[in-house]
């Protein structure tokens, strides 16, 4: 596992490698992480000039603290090897490998990383990893994909090729993708990466979007891969914390606070021992209290 | 570098840049057309140029019409279309990028 | 928002009558088969399941533009669909694009990166792409201090090349210092291009002050002009051979110093006739127009390529045997059976 911290993860959004207005704007609109697409987004004809425009926004752009990610063609493709070159070049966050079937292409994969990285004098293990898990055999494989390399920093479901797989298509109340999501989660959980949910592209049904992403937060998703920029502030909405979270959160960063002070290992709070778990999430919900402008300067909650 | 097609690349869309290099004997010759061709013409041009000179390119025409671009979009795509007219598109100029 | 852009087959009878109705609603309403029929590929833009642009290509032409432009930012259809047009014949390697539309829309393909070459009333003619006119101009052939010299020009179909044409062309070569031949490129003809550009040098070659050229995309033939948008009561003929007088007197004449154009007259076809009303009317004062009689053959009849290809086509070539130049008799009698087979197969004869 990626040492991947416990950055926020909530919103992957999908930018079309080739097009020149959206990859200059995608830094504007305050996703977690930007995906820009050199596969399914972009014709055959324009692949060289998509990862071309690609590099070239990634060496003079201002993406603020965005996880930058590349989707690059499939590793049965021709474009394929200097995709994953190009972007160990540029310096990008992530390569997510898409249509993973098994461990066996995660190693491939980072073994054409580590030689792109000593090519271009990249820092060794510093290109993050994820899979999109797109088949039946994805989803299957899925635990060992997510375990496969250090460098793996999540696994990602794409539902349209999957349920495709399934000889299904997709449904409003996505009963189609029931397994597949609860084992893409499993699996990121089990190997300790983020686990990241499918896309909607129904843009004309938001309460269908609201529905979905609340639900995929139930199960414990890290968040979810989009295409439109407005999907952003509707996944951070079902993404904030409650007030009674965050108060909870705070009570357990104060418990850790002072067990700093008293030089005590063991964390302790009315009279319980507060394991690593608790701690995780009490992190995890200042963050996103944080980044969902719930708290002042001094920490404390916003009333709205 | 000897041009060895005429070749296209970028799109007529908002903020892109569409360039045309086809074989000349005199030079860089560029005809670029920009809403913003007042204020940024040599700016658009010498990134072209500046890029071309990268590949050895010394002689060409280029057609390049603006919607906008910013220069990192005006570089990649002259790299682009470069590689095209080249004939090389399959080997990325590693060198250039 | 999202639109998407595919290409439409008008074969298919639903689709065509999609954008049939699209297309009228612009106020497009010649559909004839000589138009539609000649189109390679079309492209249609939709917003969810409704048809909002749409434009289509033959050859290198750009045709049956039209974008709806309802809620949605002025010219962005229009730029999303002429790129895709482009788009997809760079990729198939045509490199060099024009365009013949109504004047309005002249500068919207302007801003584009299209330029205009002529431009009537009505209707616009513009280029894009390479090689372009300033690269055909470049490449013909040059005469030393052109601004001290009598230049004339002669544009000719030569389908086949006469003794007609070389009437012409010694005429304005007595008259002349130096006189361009231009060949209209369109291959459209029962004589193939090549095989015409052959006869035509080889029908001259004695003659020293004469430069038979390519007329590249510049002399066009009227078959190219698509003429579906304009209105019903225009004379398309009238219309065509305005812009072609129109490119020649603004674009090819000044930058080869041509002085006149010599043109034949053509007592039995009235389009010929139309066409030199309009170079009189078009090319004066810039272009002096001179007008040579059309000469009879030994038997008093006049020469006419028409009447090279009817005898062609009856299998008599020797009734038009002085008619013709030894080159044009003899390419034709050594290629009886293609030339027959080519106006089997459905060649129209009767144009020029």
């Amino acid at each position: 596992m990626a040492d991947n911290g416990e950055r926020l993860r909530r919103t992957m959004m999908f930018v079309p490698g080739n097009n020149p207005a959206m990859v200059k704007d995608a830094g504007i609109y305050g996703a977690d992480s930007i995906m820009f697409d050199l596969e399914d987004a972009v014709s055959m004809a324009e692949k060289d000039a998509a990862r071309d425009l690609v590099y070239e926004a990634l060496q003079t752009q201002d993406y603020g603290n965005a996880e930058l990610v590349v989707r690059v063609n499939g590793s049965d493709t021709p474009y394929y090897a200097n995709d994953v070159k190009a972007m160990v070049k540029a310096g990008v966050d992530v390569i997510r490998l898409p249509k993973t079937e098994d461990a066996g292409m995660i190693e491939d994969l980072e073994k054409d990383v580590l030689a792109a990285e000593k090519q271009f004098g990249r820092e060794e293990g510093s290109t993050h990893l994820m899979a999109a898990i797109e088949s039946a055999k994805g989803v299957l494989n899925a635990p060992e994909i997510a375990a496969a390399s250090d460098r793996m920093i999540g696994i990602a479901l794409s539902a349209e090729d999957y349920t495709t797989d399934m000889k299904t298509h997709r449904y409003p109340d996505g009963a189609e993708l029931e397994f597949a999501r609860n084992m893409v989660l499993h699996a990121a959980r089990a190997a300790g990466i983020a686990a990241f949910d499918t896309v909607f592209t129904n843009m004309d049904d938001p309460e269908g979007f609201y529905r979905e992403t609340r639900y995929i937060h139930q199960l414990g998703f890290d968040g979810k891969s989009l295409v439109n920029p407005r999907q952003i502030a509707m996944v951070n909405k079902v993404y904030e914390p409650t007030e009674k979270e965050i108060e909870n959160a705070k009570n357990v960063i104060n418990a850790i606070e002072e067990a700093r002070r008293k030089g005590s290992g063991v964390i302790s709070m009315n009279g319980q021992m507060v394991d690593r778990p608790v701690v995780m999430r009490a992190q995890r919900v200042m963050k996103l209290a944080k980044a969902s402008n719930l708290l002042d300067e001094e920490g404390n909650y916003i009333e709205k | 570098m000897e041009i060895k097609q005429t070749a296209v690349a970028g799109t007529l869309e908002s903020s892109d840049i569409q360039i045309m290099l086809s074989k000349g004997n005199d030079g860089i010759q560029i005809d670029l057309e920009s809403d913003v061709k007042k204020q940024f013409g040599d700016q658009i041009e010498s990134v072209i140029t500046e890029t071309l000179k990268k590949f050895d390119i010394d002689n060409a025409k280029v057609k390049a019409v603006d919607k906008g671009a910013l220069d990192c979009v005006i570089k990649a795509r002259t790299i682009a279309v470069a590689q095209r007219a080249l004939k090389t598109a399959d080997q990325p100029a590693w060198e250039v990028l | 928002m999202y639109e998407s852009i595919i290409q439409l087959n008008l074969h298919d009878k639903k689709k065509r009558a999609e954008w049939m109705t699209f297309m009228k609603s612009l106020g497009i309403a010649d559909f004839s088969d000589k138009e539609v029929d000649a189109i390679d590929f079309t492209l249609g833009m939709y917003d969810g399941d409704q048809l909002v642009g749409t434009g289509s290509a033959s050859g290198n032409v750009l045709k049956y533009i039209g974008v709806c432009n309802k809620g949605v930012t002025q010219g962005s259809r229009f730029n999303a669909i002429i790129n895709a047009l482009t788009s997809r014949l760079y990729q198939d390697q045509v490199f060099h694009i024009l365009v013949f539309t109504k004047l309005k829309y002249s500068e919207s393909f302007q801003h584009l990166g299209f330029t205009e070459l002529a431009h009537t009333e009505l209707a616009a003619f513009l280029e894009t792409g390479s090689p372009n006119l300033t690269d055909y101009l470049a490449e013909l052939p040059k005469i030393d201090q052109p601004d001290r010299q009598k230049i004339a020009g002669i544009v000719m179909n030569a389908n086949p090349f006469t003794n007609g044409h070389r009437f012409l062309v010694e005429s304005a070569a007595k008259e002349s210092d130096w006189v361009y031949v231009f060949v209209v490129s369109t291959d459209a003809s029962l004589f193939t291009t090549q095989e015409r550009v052959k006869l035509v040098k080889e029908g001259l070659s004695d003659l020293q002050n004469v430069m038979v050229v390519d007329g590249g995309a510049y002399m066009v033939s009227y078959a190219t002009f698509p003429s579906y948008f304009l209105p019903s009561n225009v004379n398309n003929v009238t219309y065509q051979t305005m812009m072609d007088a129109r490119i020649f007197r603004d674009q090819i004449a000044p930058a080869l110093h041509i002085g006149t154009r010599y043109v034949g007259t053509e007592p039995l076809s009235k389009t010929t006739n139309i066409y030199n009303q309009t170079l009189l009317k078009e090319l004066p004062p810039k272009v002096n127009v001179k007008e040579i009689q059309r000469n009879k053959n030994e038997s008093g009849q006049y020469i006419t390529a028409t009447n090279v290809r009817r005898a062609i086509q009856e299998g008599d070539v020797t009734k038009v045997k002085d008619s013709l130049p030894t080159s044009t008799y003899q390419f034709i009698k050594d290629h009886l059976g293609i030339l027959q087979s080519r106006i089997k197969k459905g060649m129209n004869i009767d144009g020029n």
